[in-house]
C-alpha cells in the first residue's frame, strides 16, 4: 500500500524497509555477551505558566486549572527528592547513567547535572523545554538550543537525542543528522540498533521502550509498583532467551517524580539486584551502543 | 497590584541531599501525618467525582448518584474513621469543608470533641480557580471554623490542592501558617510570599485514596501495599534525618466496608516500630517552627 508523502521530510517507510529480525546477519557483542541493558534517567522542567505534560490528581469536578501547582510540585519533588534514591542504586550497581534532560532542566537543576557529570554519565537531547516537537516554534533552533545547553554544562556534544514524549515531526531525523546527532530513540520498533535514511547522512535508532516506561505503566496504565519490576524481569528473561544467537538490547526508562517515590524505589532497585549479577550483559550508555553497532553491524 | 510570583520565585530550587538533616525530639526519626477529608458536595452543582459515568456519558444535573456516593461518607464511612482513631488514640488534622459546621453539625462536633485539627479547606468542594473572591471564601472559611472551635485554624488546604498564583498571599493574611497544597518535598519548607513567609508541609498526593482508588481504580488492599512501601523506604531513611509519612483519606472511599479493614492494617503495621510519632499538621507546624529558630 501506497501513502501520501509529506511535503518535508519522509515517511516511516521511505527511512528504513521492513526486515524481520530473524533474517538478519548475527550481531555479536565483545567478550560473548548476549545483551545489553541501557537506562534512560528523564530530567524535566515543567513550565507552572503552561498546562502540565501529566497529572496525578485532577480538580473536582474536573477541569485543567491555571496554575496547576499540585501537579507542579508533585513533578517537581522528583528533582528534590526523588532523583538522589535513583542515583544510589546507579551507584550500588555500577550502572553507567544516560541523562535524557530538557534544556532548560540543565540551568534549573544545576546540582543534578554536577552528581551526573562527576559520574560520567552521558547526556542526551530531550527538547528545549518539556513540549511536543509538533508545537515547538521552531524545530531546528530547540534542537541546537539543545546542543549548546549541554556542552557548556558538560563540556561534551551530545550525541543522542529522545523526543519529549517521543514526538517528532516528519522532518525531525533529518534535522537531528545534520545538527549533528550521531542516534536518535524515538523509534520503538525493534530489539536491535537500525539504520534510518534522511535526506543527509543516515541516522542509528537504538531501541527504546514505551513497555518497560514508568510513564506508560505508572501513569497511564495505572499499575501497581511492584509491576515495574514485575514486567522488567519478563522483558529481560525473554530478550535474554532471544539473544541466544544474535545480540539484543533492552531499555529500561524512568522518570525521578515516578520511580523515585519513597513506595516505588525498592522495585526500580530489586530490577537491578537481578539482573546485575548476569554475566554476559553488558550496561551500557547509548553512545557505547551506537560505537558498538557502527562496527560491528550492517553499513547503512 | 504587583505580578503575582510563580513557585519557582517563592522557593528556589534545593535538593534534599545539600540539607542539614532535621531532627525529631527523644528517640523519635518519623511522623505519621493522617489528614482526613470531610467535604460537602451541593446538589446543586456538578459532583466533584464520579465513578458511575451515567448511560451514554451524558453529565446528569442533579447527578443524585453521586450526591449519594458522598453522602454516604458522612453518614456512615466517617463513623468507621472516628472509632478507629478514637480507639489509637490518634488525633488526625480535618481537611474539611467550613460548610461542614453547617449542614453535618453531628459530624462536626464529633471531631471537635475528639480533639482533632481543624484545617481550612474551603468553604465548600470545587476549584479554587472558580471562586468570583477568593480571598472573601478564605476569609469566611476561617471565621466559620474559628467560632466553631473556639480556635481559629493554622493549616489550609486547597480542594483538590488547588491553588491560583494569588493564593499564598491571600492565606496569610487571613492567618494560615501552613499548606499541604505544595507536594514537592520529603521535609517541611518555607515559602516566600508578599505578605511573609507561609510553611508547606509535606501533603501527599501519592497515599491519598482519591488518585489511588477513585482516578486509578486500584484494588482496594492496594491502599495497605502502597503505604507500608512508602513506610518502610522513609523509615530507612529516616535513620539519619527526621521524614514524615502522610495520608490523606475520604470517608466514601475509605469508610467503604470493603476498604476500611485495610486502613485499620496500616496503624498496626505502623505502630510496631519505634519511633513513630502520630501529629496532626499543628505539631509539625510547632515542632519545625521551633526547630529552624533554635537553628537559626
Amino acid at each position: 500500500m501506497t501513502f501520501p508523502k509529506p511535503s518535508v521530510g519522509m515517511l516511516p517507510n521511505d527511512r528504513l524497509d521492513y526486515s524481520a529480525i530473524t533474517t538478519r546477519k548475527p550481531l555479536k557483542l565483545p567478550g560473548g555477551a548476549r545483551m545489553v541493558v541501557w537506562t534512560v534517567t528523564n530530567v524535566e522542567e515543567w513550565d507552572p505558566t503552561q498546562t502540565m505534560p501529566r497529572t496525578v490528581l485532577t480538580p473536582p469536578a474536573g477541569g485543567s486549572p491555571m496554575p496547576d501547582i499540585p501537579n507542579w510540585c508533585w513533578h517537581e519533588y522528583g528533582n528534590r527528592v526523588g532523583f538522589w534514591r535513583l542515583l544510589q542504586v546507579y551507584d550500588e550497581f555500577k550502572i553507567p547513567g544516560v541523562m535524557n534532560i530538557n534544556g532548560v532542566a540543565v540551568d534549573a537543576f544545576p546540582d543534578i547535572v554536577k552528581a551526573c557529570a562527576e559520574r560520567n554519565w552521558e547526556f542526551i537531547g530531550h527538547g528545549y523545554t518539556q513540549r511536543n516537537m509538533q508545537k515547538v516554534e521552531n524545530e531546528r533552533a530547540d534542537i541546537r538550543k539543545c546542543i549548546e545547553v549541554l556542552e557548556r554544562a558538560t563540556g561534551k556534544k551530545p550525541r543522542g537525542w529522545l523526543g519529549p514524549g517521543l514526538t517528532e515531526t516528519w522532518e525531525t531525523p533529518d534535522i537531528l543528522a545534520e545538527e549533528g546527532y550521531d542516534y536518535v530513540a524515538d523509534w520503538v520498533l525493534d530489539d536491535q540498533p537500525v539504520w534510518m535514511k534522511t535526506r543527509g547522512k543516515p541516522i542509528l535508532n537504538i531501541p527504546y521502550t514505551q513497555e518497560c516506561n514508568d510513564v506508560a505503566m505508572m501513569l497511564i496504565q495505572h499499575h501497581k509498583a511492584s509491576e515495574f519490576y514485575e514486567r522488567a524481569m519478563d522483558q529481560f528473561e525473554q530478550i535474554y532467551k532471544d539473544a541466544k544467537g544474535s545480540a539484543r538490547v533492552m531499555a529500561i526508562s524512568v522518570h525521578p517524580y515516578i520511580m523515585g517515590a519513597p513506595h516505588r524505589a525498592k522495585y526500580f532497585r530489586k530490577i537491578y539486584e537481578k539482573i546485575r549479577k548476569k554475566k554476559d550483559v553488558l550496561f551500557w550508555t547509548g553512545a557505547q551502543i551506537a560505537d558498538w553497532f557502527a562496527k560491528v553491524g550492517p553499513k547503512p | 497590584m504587583s505580578t503575582p510570583m510563580i513557585p519557582r520565585e517563592r522557593a528556589e530550587f534545593s535538593a534534599i541531599v545539600d540539607r542539614p538533616p532535621l531532627k525529631l525530639p527523644g528517640k523519635a526519626r518519623i511522623v505519621f501525618w493522617t489528614i482526613v477529608n470531610y467535604e460537602v458536595w451541593d446538589i446543586a452543582k456538578p459532583m466533584a467525582r464520579q465513578i458511575l459515568p451515567a448511560p451514554t456519558g451524558v453529565p446528569l444535573m442533579p447527578d443524585v448518584v453521586h450526591w449519594g456516593f458522598h453522602e454516604y461518607g458522612m453518614r456512615v464511612g466517617c463513623w468507621r474513621f472516628f472509632e478507629l482513631f478514637k480507639r489509637l488514640g490518634i488525633k488526625p488534622t480535618l481537611a474539611a469543608n467550613a460548610r461542614i459546621c453547617e449542614d453535618y453539625p453531628r459530624v462536626a462536633e464529633q471531631a471537635r470533641d475528639d480533639g482533632w485539627e481543624f484545617m481550612g479547606h474551603a468553604y465548600e468542594q470545587g476549584p479554587i480557580h472558580k471562586e468570583p473572591d477568593q480571598a472573601a471564601m478564605i476569609n469566611r472559611t476561617m471565621d466559620i471554623m474559628e467560632k466553631f472551635c473556639g480556635k481559629r485554624p493554622v493549616g489550609w488546604l486547597g480542594p483538590g490542592l488547588t491553588q491560583t498564583l494569588e493564593t499564598p498571599e491571600l492565606l496569610v493574611e487571613a492567618g494560615v501558617k501552613y499548606i499541604g497544597d505544595w507536594v514537592y518535598d520529603d521535609e517541611p519548607t518555607v515559602i516566600k510570599t508578599a505578605k511573609g513567609p507561609l510553611v508547606t508541609l509535606p501533603y501527599t498526593i501519592e497515599l491519598n485514596d482519591i488518585p489511588m482508588m477513585i482516578i486509578q481504580h486500584h484494588e482496594s488492599d492496594y491502599l495497605l501495599k502502597r503505604t507500608i512501601d512508602q513506610f518502610d523506604r522513609l523509615y530507612a531513611e529516616s535513620e539519619s534525618r527526621a521524614k514524615f509519612v502522610a495520608l490523606a483519606i475520604h470517608p466514601y472511599i475509605s469508610g467503604q466496608p470493603h476498604r476500611i479493614k485495610y486502613l485499620e492494617a496500616i496503624y498496626d503495621y505502623v505502630n510496631k516500630h519505634d519511633g513513630v510519632l502520630h501529629w496532626n499538621g499543628e505539631q509539625i507546624l510547632d515542632w519545625y517552627t521551633q526547630t529552624t529558630k533554635a537553628a537559626r
